[in-house]
This record gives C-alpha cells, structure tokens and sequence, in this order.
C-alpha cells in the first residue's frame, strides 16, 4: 500500500500536482485570514476558575489594563519641567482610543490645615496650574509627595519621577488599535523626549506591540535561515542540489498549508507558532534525508523486484525507497505527531494553539513527502544508475564514522562501565532537575537586556512594579466595609503584605480613609483608620465614586486592595502567594469570601497548569511509544529498550535545565514531548535494521555492528541538521523560544549518544522480532502445517518461531550439511529441494531426496557429532537454520517459542529414534 | 463661625438661583430670541428665573456607576436671602443613616465672597471650613463639581451665540460659554441649551480643553413654579470620562419663609440638633399650600 502511496507522485503526475496545487491555493487564501494574538489570555487555562472571578472583579473594581508613562528628571518640580509636563498630559488625551490620562494634573488631594485656628480641610488639584514661582512650585510638591496615596504608585519618595496612568479604551471596532496606540504614545515621547532625563512607557499595549513586531521578525528570519543551515548541512553531508531542495520544497508546501488551515480554522499566530516554519523544516527533512538515500540505494541497487520488472530505474528506486522507508516514514510521523499531539493536553491556549498547529504541520509534511518527493524524483531525479563509487558519496563524511569508532572501543572494551556511567549520569541530572522551577511570566519571554524589560525594573525600582494583583474580600453582610473592624482586617492583611517584603506596595479603602482622617484629625491622628462607623461614611463623602471604584464595591460589601509587584518567577510568585491567602483567609475570617486575583496572578499560577500538563502529555507519549514498540516487536522489552534513547535525553535535559537555572515555560516545556518524538524516530530506524540483520546471522553483537554502521550516518546527519535547525531558534527574539531551540538542539546531539552508544550496548543483549516482519513475511503454510517442527504451533508463534531462526538461501549444488563436520544447526527447508547425499569414498549415494518442510541436523542440534552425510540443494533453496548456541540465547527472550520448538525437536527426534529401534528389530 | 471660603455650594434650581439674584439685570427682562446676543440671552435666562428668597427643599440624590450600581442619598436643603442680600445655604443629609446630620453651610455675601463649612457629626462639635478650590473638585462624592453647581458670574465670561437647533421637536438657543481671559481659544468651556418655550437651560455640556464633552447636564420635569419662572424637578450630570451618573430628584420643594428660619444656618443649631433634623414634621396644612411639587413637566 505503502508503494502504491509512493508511486502515485510519480506515475499520475498531473493529477497528484494539479491536487497539491489545489490544496495549495485552497490554503494560501486562509493565509490572508490569519490573526496574530499576543494577548496574555492565552496565556491562562481556559478552565480555570480563577479566571470568572478574576472577570467580575474586574468588572466591578475596573481593569488593569494601564499604561505607565514614565517621566524622570532631577528638576522635574520647576515650572519649565511641569510646562513640559502638562503639555505632555494634553497631547496624550488627543491619542483616540485614550480614556483617560491621571496625572499630577488630574489628580486630586485633600489637605487638612488650620485656618484662623480652626480646622479646614481643602479638596483640590494636586496641580491646577502651573506654579509659577519657587514657593507655588514647593507648595504643588508638598501637596503631591503629602499624598501616601501617590508617593510610590504616582510619584517617587525624591520627587524626582513621577508616572502618568493612561488607560486604554478598549475598540473592538478597530483592529490593532492598541498597537496605534502604543504608535501614537511613543510617537509623542520622541518629541518630549528632549524635555525630560528619561521618558518612556510601559504597558500591555507597549507588550502586545513588541511581542508583535518580534514575533513577525522572528517569522521572517527564522524560516529562511533554518532553510539556509538545512540546504548546507545536505549539501555538506549529502553532496547531492536535489537532496537540498526537496526538504526546501516539501517544506514550503508544509507551511502554506499550516497556516492556511490556520487561517481557515481562525487559529492565531502566537509566540511558539513563529516556531513552526523552522520546525517543519528541520524535522521534515530528515524524513527527506532518509528518502532521498533510500531512493540514491535503490538506483544503484540490482536485486530487481519482480512487481516493477520492465519498469524505468526511476520507478523501481522509487519502489525501492517505498518498500525500505514505508513503514519507518509512518511511525516516525506518527511519533513525532503524538509528540506534538501531546500537548493539546495543556488547557493553555497558547500551548493547545501550537499543539494543534505543529501536530497538523507534521502531518501534513507525511503526506507531502508521501506524494510530492516521488514526483520531484521522478521528474527531476537523476536517470542513471548510480555506482557504488557514487553511492558512497551520499554519505561522504569522516564524522559519522569517527563517532561510531569512538563508541564502538566503550561498546566493545567497557560495555558495562559504560552503562553504570550512563545510569550515574542519569541518576546525577535526574537529580539537577529537582531544581527545576516554573514560569509563565510574559515579561520573561523577553531577554533581560531588551529595553523593556529593563525599563520595567526601572519603574519598580522607581515607583512600584508593574505587575498588580488584587485581593478581593466579599461579605455577605450589608455595608460591611463601613464597619472599622472589617477595615482593619484590610489594613492587617497590608501590613502582613509588608511583611512578606516580597510586594512593592498596596493600597486599600483603608488607606484612603486613613489618609483622609489624617488631614482632618491631624497630625494626631497620623495614619489610622476611623474609630466608627458613622466617621468611615463620612469621610467618604469627600471622594468621588470613581476614586473609589477600585477599591470597594459600591454596596460596600466588597473590597479590593491592588498590590504592585515586580516578581516574574512563576514559582517565587506563586510561593508568597500561597501563604498569603493563608493569611487572608485567616485574617478575614469565615464571614468573609477572600480571593486573590490578577490577570498576572493566573498567568503565573498558570505555570503549575504547566507543570503537570507537561508531565501528563509526557507520559501519555512514553506510553503510546512504549505499547507501540512493545507490539513493533511483539515484546515488553522490546518497548522498553526503545525507550531508553528517549529517556536518557529528556533526564539530561531536564538536568541542564536545572543546573543552568533554565526555567520551563511555555517553551522548554514542549521540548520534552517533541524531543521524545524526535528521538524515537532514530531507535526505530536502529532496532528495525538490527531486527533485519538479525534474520540472516546469530551474530548478534555483529548484527549490531552493521546495523549501527548502516544506521549512524543518517542518524548522524538528521540529527546535526535538527540540532542545528533548532539552534536557529536561538535568534529568536523571545527568551522561551531560544531556551526551546537551545535545549531541543542539545537533546538532539544527546539523542545520538542515547541511540548509538547506549542502545547498541543493551540491544546486542536482546532479541526481537518485528511484528511487520510476522505479518509481512511470505511462506508456504501448506510446508509448515505438514512439518513437525511447528507442530502444535499457531500460525503466529510458527512466523515468530520463523523469525527467530535464521533464513539462509542456498543456490542449486551448495551445501546446507557437509558430510565428516560437526555442526550445531538444525535447517528445515521452507522451499526447494535438497538431497541427501552419503559419500563413501568416491561413491555418493543419495539416501533421500528431500522436499519442503524436512528437518535436517536435528541430531547435531541436540548433541555434537559428526554428520554422517551432505544435504545438497537440488533447486534453489531457503532454508531456516536454528543454532543451538542462539536457541539456548533466544530461550530467556522468546521462553514459549523455543520451549515449543524443542519440545517438538524431541518429538522429532523420538520418532527417528523408534524408526531405528523398528528397523533393528525387522 | 464661617471662615472665608473659596466657593458657595448651591445645587440645580436652588442654587444657581442663589446666584442669580447677584447677576441680574433689569435691562435685560424683554429680549428678542432672534436678536438676542449670547450674553443677553444670559440675561434674560437669569432675570427669567430668578430665585425666590426662601425655598425649602428635599433633595434624593442618586449616584449611578458606570455598572449601573446605585447609591441614593437623601437630603434637606434650606435657602435664604437675608435683607443684606446675604444668601445662606444648608444641605443637611438625611440618609443613609451613616451621614445623617452631614451638613454643609454656605452663605455668599453681598460683595460676591462665598464662604462654606462641613459638618460632620461623627467628628464632634466641629465644623470644618472647606477651602477647595471651585474646578474639578467633585460635590460630596456626586458627579457635580462645584463649579457645575455654583453656575456662572455673567459677568466672568465670554457668551457667544450659536445657531439654535431642533431637539426633540422643540427650539432651543444655543450659547456657547468662554472664559475672559482666553477669548482667543475656539473651545468652549460648556454649551448652554436655551429652551425657546421658557428661556430655562435645560442642558449644559462641559468641554474638556480638546474640545471634547466630558460632562453633560440637563434638566429634567420641569415645574413652572411662579410666575413664569420655571424649576427642574430633575437634574442629571453624566460624567462620560468615567461613565458615573448623578440624578438629584427634587422630591419636594417649599417657598416658604416658615420653612427656611434664620437660626437653621448657624453650626449651634447644627451642634444642639444632633443629627438630620427635619424642621417641620408635623407641618401645619396652610404651609402645604406652598408647596409646589409636580407641575408643567416638560
């Protein structure tokens, strides 16, 4: 089926183009209905209940969508600088889609004084007008720094910043009109930017913008560049243009295709989708790779198969690569697929979103590669046989083998060192990755040195962080937080804040009425709340609702106090947090509701998500690989020998990330499955060859040898070139993608070592059988249903029994059995005809002519003697041969098969032993 | 008992009609709608409706979110003009229980001086001047500045006639307020809708200095109450910046000397009355016949 796949490319040319072209054009049009979505809500898990508490106390208490303008400058209280300043405020509130600006010129300050000894208190603008002299200038300042509502959230304790607060108007109406915003902001300070020390801004419109840009900037550098190191690293192992260009193809076609459906399915392009171009190209490639070598081997390749007998060379290499890499090719997508697949079990939709991207890329790179290479080979291919001189050029590179010759002396001289050294290494990073911490924070997918990311240390260092999160106490009781005894758990929830020293600053309703019974109580007073009820409503009546609003509801039966902070590590973040509701709860009491909430927060609580999704999908995918290895080859441990490539690289990459204090985010966290993917595809290719081997030799350490030697170069070079495709994603302006790419590089290099190194160390100590093998093998049930060898055998345990045998052909007048030798084999002939042949001198008298399903040598399998005649083949023969040494060997892997076949091995024997003792006695 | 005070605290009918007894002129009584000048308009609006010198008023005001939440507060509101031209205020809340007894008392002298004092019961004996500044400072927590409250000295501005325009199927002239100083700026300060039918303002829209409207006020149930002066028994300030609302809802309204005594608008009266006092409970029945509530709604 697999052929017939194969050779549609090439054989319905225009039809297989005309519909690749179809689909093509089908998917390009989706392309213009692509959306990038760099909002942080894809960020958070959709099933996380936070998020509808989080959504009403948003709604009651106002958004936090706010940018930060900062202003800086050592003489920013003169009347030039607060010109300047105001000027600056005016313009920012000609930006459309800017609701509002607060700033020193919007806001408001009530200050208590003595006049004619009588206490006043006075409700004005921080700054009306601009002060004109040095006593109005000192005057604005004091009124300004007076406030502990601003100092640390507007204004800084030197006076020195302060930040103007611009909210955004939500217009959904208008397509990246935050981005226009963000335009229209930085456009303004460039102006002003001579007025002022330092003067920037930082928001989520600033974060969306710049996560935007880079992302495009990522799409537009990294593809082409992981094309540019794929085309090399071909050309430099494969010295073949045509090698180069079909992954180039296929790969195009891929990525159309992807984000076409994207397009059409409305799934947006977010920061890991950026890594899909270099992805497919990497990874496709190596299928690629191995196709274009399979097809190289089958031009040169002479064994012609009878189905494709008068075809063209190209359509028999076709054939060829179809029949050696069919299979292979579909459970190597397969794996990579499920790798991929695998992370759909995270409910963050910016993981669910690439999952299903890439998952979809893979795929889709299968089918491509299935119809579009035979038809580039066809087409394009070369015509010509190639000669063994020119075969050898495909792999053309010392590397490979220098690194199979490095293994081979610890595989050959210190096998078992080198697996207790492998198993300590394993235990040590196992180890390293208890260190292991998460982060979800969109901040840190920025490097550290991006303006951004220093301008927002900058504002914390300043002010207060940029990060808010709220904790919202609810009661049930009417006008509960008019009651000082409930405000005071809000203050004593502040002070425990303070304590954790962890937060930059907090602000509540009881600060505000704080402050307001300082101004009018005095100095006395200093900062405390109200002592009764009746003092909390009226104080109240000197601010405005809208000053209020994010702070208590307006039935006053719920408050909220806005903490700022400037913690990106998920864990460190989550930590305080965690014993900070402990505290709240335990503060507030059972009276009341207490929640802790914050877009922030659950972006960062998000990460736990993280945690275990990543282990759920990782081992959901050890165990799909684990059954379907098992079944590959019919044995338990058979799947587990084919994970242990898979392992080692993931524990050692989950120590590195540990060592080198890499977190795993949304983009480390991925590498895991994908490597696994990845990996297997290697093991595979390695135990199906080995497997292969297996069948013509009981040399299994030899067998092992060959099979590493055949399998190393293109093992070798997949891996190189996806190691170096990934490093490609180092210049990727997001920190999350260049961990991913570092990592995923550095697995794949690891990769080599697990597959080459250690699994031919453990697979020269098994046994397996390929169930392919079982179902795919040709033979005659008729001969073994007549021969006593299978006797009492079901057809399966006959054809696993077939395959742990060895298959030998004999060709008409060679020996299968020579007379005077001693032999410790068994053969029984599957087809042809052989004699039975005594010599006796110059004379040869044939003692038996024996047809298909004959057993010969079964004495000398169970005890050393000499053979007492040859077994010559009449016709050409095939012949399974059993060694009693790697029937003793095959025991402990195959005990109900061999068991079996020695049992009727005596059954045979008995019946040759009755037939002598019946012959004497006639 | 009254230190100075920048501003007066006056509200909708009551209030700016305590103004306006300080900004009439009598020249300005007849006007031509059609040749009128923004600054006779004015005129005429004020001499129109001019206040009576005591009025007695119970206010609800509601205070509105941008959610939707309501709050509701109940106040008395007593006026008087003194023989010395003297015009006294007091605002005294009586619910929610929680700032009943708040009082506010504002008095505007002859000469213009306004003086204001708070009063707030759960502080004791004392009342405290307030000395905010008229501008943007909002009135105890409603949408109301004390500028929107206080309403304009003619005197103090630039008017300028606009085309009138058609709203709702009614005429109204439209005078478009600027300050002296800045008679070069195109952006008004606010908008007066000048209703034809009975020269009442019966919407004012606020300008931000982009020309934008950031507040809106109208008036609401109209009441012909003497004459041909007219009261709104409701008046609504939308704030659009922040997307709060405040109604005061004139419940009842008094023109009565009875209603209003002279000894209510001292802090003593305040001090040995406690909390919200209501001056007439028990009201005899002929003052009921002062009462002028409902009416020519428009």
């Amino acid at each position: 089926m697999m052929t017939a796949m194969y050779l549609l490319g090439a054989r319905y040319r225009l039809a297989v183009m005309s519909g690749i072209a179809l689909i093509t054009l089908f998917t390009s049009i989706g392309l213009f209905k692509l959306e990038i979505d760099t909002s942080f809500d894809s960020l958070i898990p959709s099933d996380d209940p936070a998020r509808i508490v989080y959504q009403r106390v948003m709604g009651e208490f106002g958004s936090d969508n706010k940018t930060i303008i900062y202003v800086e400058d050592e003489a920013l209280w003169s009347t030039e600088k607060l010109t300047a300043l105001e000027q600056l405020h005016t313009e920012l509130k000609k930006i459309p889609n800017i609701h509002r600006v607060d700033s020193l010129f919007s806001l408001r300050s009530i200050r208590g004084q003595l006049l004619d000894g009588k206490p006043s208190v006075k409700a004005q603008a921080v700054l009306e007008n601009i002060p004109q002299t040095p006593p109005e200038v000192s005057a604005a300042k004091l009124r300004a720094l007076g406030n502990p509502l601003y100092v640390g959230n507007l204004f800084s304790e030197n006076g020195k910043v302060t930040a103007m607060i611009v909210t955004v108007e939500d217009n959904e109406d208008e397509k990246n009109f935050d981005a226009q915003v963000y335009a229209d902001i930085e456009a303004l300070l460039e102006i002003h930017n001579q007025d002022f020390e330092r003067l920037f801004q930082v928001g989520p419109p600033r974060v969306n913008a710049e996560l935007k840009t880079s992302l495009v900037q990522d799409f537009a550098i990294l593809g082409p560049l992981a094309a540019g190191v794929l085309i090399a690293s071909i050309l430099f192992f494969m010295r073949s243009g045509l090698a180069a260009i079909v992954p180039v193809v296929t790969s195009v076609l891929t990525t159309i295709w992807t984000f076409g459906m994207l397009g059409w399915a409305g799934i947006p392009l977010n920061i890991l989708s950026a890594m899909i171009p270099p992805l497919i190209i990497v990874i496709g490639s190596t299928e690629d790779t191995h196709i274009m070598a399979a097809y190289f081997r089958g031009l040169a390749n002479k064994d012609e198969d009878p189905k494709f007998k008068g075809s063209d060379i190209q359509h028999r290499a076709i054939a060829y690569l179809a029949t050696h890499t069919g299979l292979p090719l579909i459970l190597t997508v397969l794996t990579t697929a499920l790798g991929f697949a695998a992370n759909l079990f995270s409910s963050i939709g910016l993981i669910q979103d690439f999952a299903v991207a890439s998952t979809f890329a893979i795929v889709a790179n299968g089918v491509i590669t299935v119809l579009v290479v035979p038809f580039l080979l066809a087409q394009f291919g070369p015509k010509t046989v190639t000669t063994e001189e020119e075969r050898s050029k495909i792999y053309k590179n010392n590397l490979p083998d220098r690194i199979i010759q490095t293994f081979r002396i610890s595989q050959d001289k210190f096998p078992i060192y080198t697996l207790a050294f492998t198993g300590i290494m394993c235990a040590f990073f196992t180890y390293q990755a208890s260190h292991l911490y998460v982060t979800n924070d969109p901040l840190s997918y920025f490097p550290d040195d991006r303006p951004l990311v220093q301008e927002t240390q900058q504002i914390h260092k300043e002010l207060a962080g940029i990060r808010v999160f709220f904790i919202a106490l609810e009661s049930e009781s009417d006008k509960a937080f008019l009651e000082p005894t409930n405000l005071q758990k809000l203050e004593q929830i502040q002070n425990f804040l303070e304590k954790q020293e962890v937060f930059d600053n907090s602000l509540s309703l009881a600060d505000h009425l704080k402050y307001v019974n300082r101004e009018i109580q005095g100095e006395f007073a200093q900062l405390s709340l109200p002592k009764s009820r009746q003092m909390v409503a009226q104080y109240l009546l000197f601010f405005h609702r809208s000053e209020l609003e994010n702070y208590v509801s307006h039935d006053y039966r719920r408050a909220n106090i806005v903490v700022r902070h400037n913690i990106s590590d998920s864990n460190t973040l989550n930590v305080y947090v965690e014993e900070l509701a402990e505290a709240v709860q335990q503060i507030a009491g059972p009276d009341f509701e207490a929640n802790i909430i914050g877009e922030n927060l659950m972006v960062n609580q998000a990460a736990e998500d993280l945690m275990v999704s990543q282990v759920k999908a990782l081992g959901l995918l050890l165990a799909i690989i684990f059954i379907l290895m098992s079944i590959m080859f019919t044995s338990l441990k058979g799947g587990a020998i084919a994970m242990v490539p898979s392992l080692i690289p993931i524990m050692l990459m989950f120590g590195i990330m540990g060592s080198l204090n890499i977190p795993l985010n949304p983009g480390t966290a991925m590498v895991a499955v994908i490597a696994v993917g990845i990996a297997i595809d290697g093991t595979i290719h390695l135990l199906a060859r080995y497997n292969e081997l297996c069948r013509s030799t009981s040399d299994y350490q030899g067998a092992v040898n060959e099979a590493v030697k055949e399998v190393a170069t293109p093992l070798i070079v997949s891996s190189i070139a996806l190691a170096l495709g990934f490093g490609i994603l180092l210049f990727s302006n997001f920190t999350v993608v260049a961990q991913f790419g570092a990592l995923a590089a550095a697995t794949m290099l690891i990769s080599i070592f697990a597959n080459l190194l250690i699994t031919p160390i453990i697979m020269a100590r098994i046994r397996l059988v390929g169930l392919y093998q079982i179902i795919s093998m040709q033979v005659d049930e008729a001969v073994l249903d007549q021969s006593p060898l299978f006797k009492g055998m079901t057809r399966y345990q006959r054809r696993k029994a077939i395959l742990i045998s060895e298959l030998h052909d004999f060709k008409p007048g060679e020996k299968l059995v020579e007379q005077g030798t001693i032999g410790r084999s068994m053969y029984m002939i599957l087809s042809g005809e052989a004699n039975v042949v005594r010599r006796d001198g110059e004379v040869e008298r044939i003692l038996a002519e024996l047809p298909p399903g004959q057993i010969i040598g079964e004495v000398g399998y169970i005890q050393p003697i000499e053979r007492t005649a040859d077994v010559t083949a009449t016709t050409p023969v095939s012949a399974l041969r059993f060694d009693y040494e790697r029937m003793q060997k095959d025991l402990k892997f195959f005990p109900n098969i061999v068991a079996q076949l020695n049992f009727n091995i005596s059954a045979i024997l008995g019946g040759r032993l009755a037939d002598v003792l019946s012959e004497q006695k006639s | 008992m009254l230190a100075k005070v920048d501003s007066a605290f006056s509200r909708g009918g009551l209030f700016a009609g305590m103004l306006l007894l300080s900004m009439m002129s009598p020249a300005a009584a007849d006007v031509s709608l059609t040749e009128a000048s923004g600054r006779s308009l004015m005129e005429a609006v004020y001499e129109r409706h001019r206040q009576y010198p005591y009025v007695y008023e119970e206010h609800s005001m509601v205070l509105i979110d941008r959610v939707g939440n309501r709050e509701t507060r109940k106040a008395n509101v007593y006026f008087r003009v003194e023989e010395d031209l003297r015009q006294r205020l007091l605002l005294l809340f009586e619910s929610p229980e929680d700032v009943r007894g708040v009082a506010v008392l504002a008095e505007r002298l002859a000469d213009g001086e306004t003086r204001q004092a708070i009063y707030l019961p759960a502080l004791g004996e004392n009342m405290i001047q307030n000395s905010g500044e008229a501008g943007e400072a909002s009135f105890l927590g409603t949408d109301f500045t004390v500028e929107n409250i206080t309403g304009e000295q003619l005197e103090d501005y630039n008017y300028r006639r606009q085309r009138d325009v058609l709203i709702n199927g009614k005429m109204y002239c439209v005078v478009d307020v600027y300050p002296l100083e800045d008679s070069r700026s195109d952006i008004p300060l606010r908008r007066h809708f000048v209703s034809q039918d009975n020269l009442y303002i019966t919407r004012t829209d606020y300008y931000d200095d982009l020309g934008r409207v950031r507040k809106r006020q109208s008036h609401h149930d109209l009441t012909q109450v003497l004459g041909d002066m007219w009261r709104a028994n409701m008046m609504l300030m939308e704030n659009l910046a922040t997307d709060h609302q405040t109604l005061i809802k004139i419940d009842r309204r008094v023109f009565s000397q009875d209603y209003v005594p002279a000894d209510y608008f001292t802090a003593e009266y305040l001090f040995a009355n406690g909390r919200a006092h209501h001056p007439l409970v028990d009201e005899p029945d002929e003052l009921a016949e002062a009462e002028l509530t409902g009416g020519a709604a428009q």
